[in-house]
């Protein structure tokens, strides 16, 4: 008995190699069918996945989205301790984290003119009121946070010791600045010299602003020690955003901790407009690989009317013939999907890198999911095989259709 | 005889080329499918980015320079320039005036206000705090020079401000608080505020309003009072006036052409560039049409839009073209089956002594017919695909396109044609005799 279930076994296997490899110009289409349909698959599930990172990282580009002030309340401290700041932001995760810190104030910025080139006496050309913003050198990371012009020019700043400063386009029309020349910066009769570069356009309140190092800022407004607000860039979605921000308000609970909604929801509503296209895609073209499956399938069917004759008048059960079929297709869609994915995943970063110019990151789940759907895919799109259970051996071999 | 051949291979196995068709017309709605949403989705998603806010800022020419801390004017109530309200109707009127969203003009003052129930316990007010009253537009209709309303407003150029409550009316002595400032002053939907300009002693007590809601808007002006703009002008002297204005544009992403001078170009370059949607063409019209003012572009906003959309449009495209290419091998696939099982009908026709083109060109007729007819009925079927996908995920339906029409139809044709051409060069090179033995 166990003899003839292990022959009955090799038969199976043997039938089956047979089947397989009895036509390989059909075999070539099938497999190229459910190879591309999985390609296809895994790529686009690949790039569903890394699109919400990529997003997430291309959202963070319009810049901080939290941002911690002092609380506003009558007779409260118009500044934040930079220590508790820094204390608390030690506490958050700085690969996601990251953050800028900020003095404010109104003061008067004037420009100082070289008389002639001798004896340069300065000479105060031009003044006005504007205000003067302190920006703390973030890391690397925390770029984002500023305008990339003033990002660019605090880098700079970093190398040199020497007092520097950068001024909006308007405030430096204003002042009708010059290359060469210096500008002061008034607070209270306290003073800041410093060398100046003018800042792109950028159409915000930077255009009117002038910017310097934290500490000199701190100095001249006569508050060490102190800041006006912290920006924060958090990485992530809306989610992980809202965690940071009621976990930093916990160790905060003399400032106010809010995020900025603008561009946190326009990321979640564009991600689900993507995700919504690539799911509808995935979809539609394991629909098209099925159709072409069963069209080679439909032929396999014509073609196999004689072989199935044949099995069950030397006693095959249906059910045996079927289990043959059906195994047949699971295996095709299972070499079809394994290599098809392979391939998919690789072509999506390589996709990645052409979209977004950063290569998308594989990610394993995509290959299982992708391989289990072309298998499935394969299965269902054998149905035309299902009309050679009712083959009636005898009709076969008289030679009717 | 050649017709009659073709129209019986139809009639005599209806069910068979039916088969054959329905499968050449499913693979084909795909790709009219995801051609038509592709086509449409750039506009979508320019669409969906200007929930993002205004991308352009309208300030005046001669204006000194604002003391912006946190969202507050701290100038002089009296320093710097202000534009006239009644001149923003020519902005629906510039070249680009469909791709203006929305704008909203704003008019800031600081004023005084007091906790609403010492007003009600005792006659006297007692001004508690200092805040900014910004006048705005909410539901504004403007008539456009051919006659239609154009509603816009703050609402619509910062969407992401959310209402509990309602929006005030343009026309009432109603207004809404900032979440912060209505949780420390107490107020609630249908509370009473009094209005205090600043200037010392001179109350305006006309200036009661009726708070109709509390707005939520992560930013400076959860701090804020917003109101009809009509209001902050009594309250700042300045009638008829605005400081600010936000516009919302659709544009196209700018590449390094859009960010030229416009000075420095030459005619044609200044021609092919204001004719372009890019932001600072659509800035340089605004400013054209309304004089006297600086049309900034928010960078910050616009770059970071122009360069999300330009990835997000090239992964569009690629999915599309996985669409496409699914969509010819699987119809390239069907058909090829289709001229596969006739293998002994084009055996007996060339034992019949027919030649490899007169048997080539018979199939190729009738795979065209079919490829045109599937073709035809996959577009109908696509469309509605189309519309389906379109309304789930944007939803709006894209605009049908005699393009896409023509591009699916080739499409068609030419990938039945090529799937039939590889089973017909076999079954060339195959004798009749054994085929027709059933070998």
């Amino acid at each position: 008995m166990g003899a003839a279930v292990g022959n009955n076994r090799g038969m199976f296997w043997r039938i089956l190699r047979r089947q397989i490899f009895a036509n390989r110009g059909r075999l070539f289409v099938v497999l190229l069918a459910l190879a591309a349909g999985a390609a296809i698959t895994a790529a686009l599930l690949n790039l569903q996945v890394d699109a919400r990172r990529r997003l997430t990282t291309e959202f963070r580009a319009f810049g901080a989205n939290v941002v911690i002030t002092p609380r506003e309340t009558p007779g409260a401290e118009r500044f934040l301790e930079d220590a508790k700041i820094q204390d608390a932001l030690a506490t958050q995760n700085r690969a996601n984290v990251s953050a800028a810190e900020f003095i404010y104030g109104v003061a008067t910025v004037g420009a100082l003119v070289t008389e002639n080139l001798a004896n340069a006496p300065l000479r105060v050309a031009t003044h006005t009121r504007a205000v003067a913003v302190g920006v703390s050198h973030p890391a690397a990371g925390a770029a984002q946070i500023l305008p990339s012009a003033v990002r660019e020019t605090e880098q700079k700043w970093g190398a040199s010791n020497s007092p520097q400063c950068a001024l909006g386009n308007r405030l430096a029309a204003v002042l009708q600045l010059h290359e060469s020349d210096q500008v002061t910066v008034e607070v209270e009769s306290r003073h800041y010299f410093c060398a100046p570069m003018t800042l792109p356009a950028n159409g915000g309140p930077e255009d009117m602003q002038i910017f310097m190092k934290l500490n000199a800022a701190q100095t001249l407004f006569g508050e060490p020690g102190h800041i006006s607000a912290a920006q924060l860039s958090v990485a992530g979605g809306l989610a992980e955003i809202q965690g940071t921000v009621a976990n930093l308000q916990q160790r905060l609970p003399d400032s106010d901790v809010r995020p900025i909604r603008q561009f946190g929801e326009a990321q979640g509503k564009v991600y689900g407009k993507i995700s919504g296209l690539l799911t509808a895609t995935v979809v539609l073209v394991l629909v098209l690989t099925a159709l072409c499956v069963m069209a080679a399938m439909t032929n396999v069917a014509m073609e196999r009317r004689n072989d199935v004759g044949l099995m069950k008048a030397i006693g095959g059960a249906t059910r045996r013939v079927v289990r043959l079929f059906l195994t047949e297709a699971a295996l095709l869609g299972l070499v079809g999907g394994l290599v098809g994915a392979a391939l998919g995943i690789l072509l999506s970063m390589e996709l990645g890198k052409a979209v977004f110019g950063v290569a998308a990151r594989p990610r394993l789940i995509v290959y299982p999911i992708a391989v289990g759907l072309t298998i499935l895919v394969a299965i269902a799109s054998s149905y035309p095989l299902r009309r050679l259970a009712g083959v009636r051996p005898a009709a076969v071999f008289r030679g009717e259709a | 005889m050649f017709l009659r051949l073709v129209a019986d291979s139809f009639t005599r196995r209806p069910r068979r080329k039916l088969l054959t068709g329905a499968a050449l017309a499913l693979g084909m709605a795909v790709a009219t499918a995801a051609l038509s949403v592709s086509l449409d989705v750039g506009d979508r998603l320019a669409r969906e980015f200007r929930s993002l806010g205004a991308n352009l800022v309208v300030t005046p020419a001669a204006d000194s320079l604002p003391l912006e801390i946190g969202g507050v004017d701290y100038r002089p109530a009296n320093s710097g320039a202000y534009l006239p309200v009644a001149d923003l109707p020519k902005i629906k009127a510039i070249y680009w005036h469909n791709n203006i969203i929305a704008f909203a003009p704003t008019l800031e003052t600081v004023i005084t206000v007091g906790n609403p129930a010492s007003v009600a316990k005792t006659s006297s007010y007692i001004p508690t705090h200092t805040v900014q009253f910004l006048g705005t537009w909410v539901q504004h209709a403007i008539r456009t020079a051919d006659g239609s309303e154009f509603v816009t407003g703050i609402a619509k150029t910062n969407p992401w401000w959310k209402v509990t409550g309602r929006w005030f009316d343009g026309d009432e002595r109603e207004c809404v608080v900032g979440r912060k400032l209505a949780d420390e002053l107490g107020v609630t939907v249908g509370s009473y505020l009094m209005l205090f300009t600043s200037s010392k002693g001179s109350e305006i007590s006309s200036n009661g309003l009726t708070v109709v809601g509390v707005v939520d808007t992560g930013g400076s002006e959860d701090n804020e009072i917003i109101g009809p703009i009509f209001i902050a002008q009594q309250l700042s002297g300045k009638p008829g006036e605005y400081r600010k204005l936000y516009v919302s544009a659709l544009s196209k992403p700018e590449d390094s052409f859009a960010k030229r001078d416009p000075k420095s170009m030459s005619a044609d370059e200044f021609e092919r560039w204001s004719c372009s949607p890019y932001v600072s063409s659509i800035a340089y019209s605004i400013a054209q049409a309304l004089p006297g003012t600086e049309v900034r572009v928010i960078r910050r906003v616009a770059d970071g839009e122009g360069n999300i959309l330009r990835h997000v449009g090239a992964l569009l495209w690629l999915v599309t073209f996985a669409a496409l290419l699914a969509a010819a091998l699987a119809v390239g696939a069907s058909s090829a089956a289709s001229v596969m099982e006739r293998r002994s009908e084009i055996a007996l026709m060339k034992a019949l002594g027919a030649g490899r083109w007169s048997v080539g060109l018979l199939l190729a007729a009738e795979q065209l017919l079919l490829a045109v007819a599937g073709g035809g009925i996959g577009y109908a079927l696509g469309i509605i695909l189309a519309r389906v996908v379109g309304e789930r995920i944007f939803g709006v339906a894209p605009a049908p396109s005699m393009l896409v029409l023509a591009i699916i139809v080739a499409l068609a044709a030419g990938v039945t044609l090529l799937g039939s051409a590889i089973p017909l060069r076999r079954a060339a090179r195959f004798q009749p005799a054994p085929i027709l033995r059933g070998e």
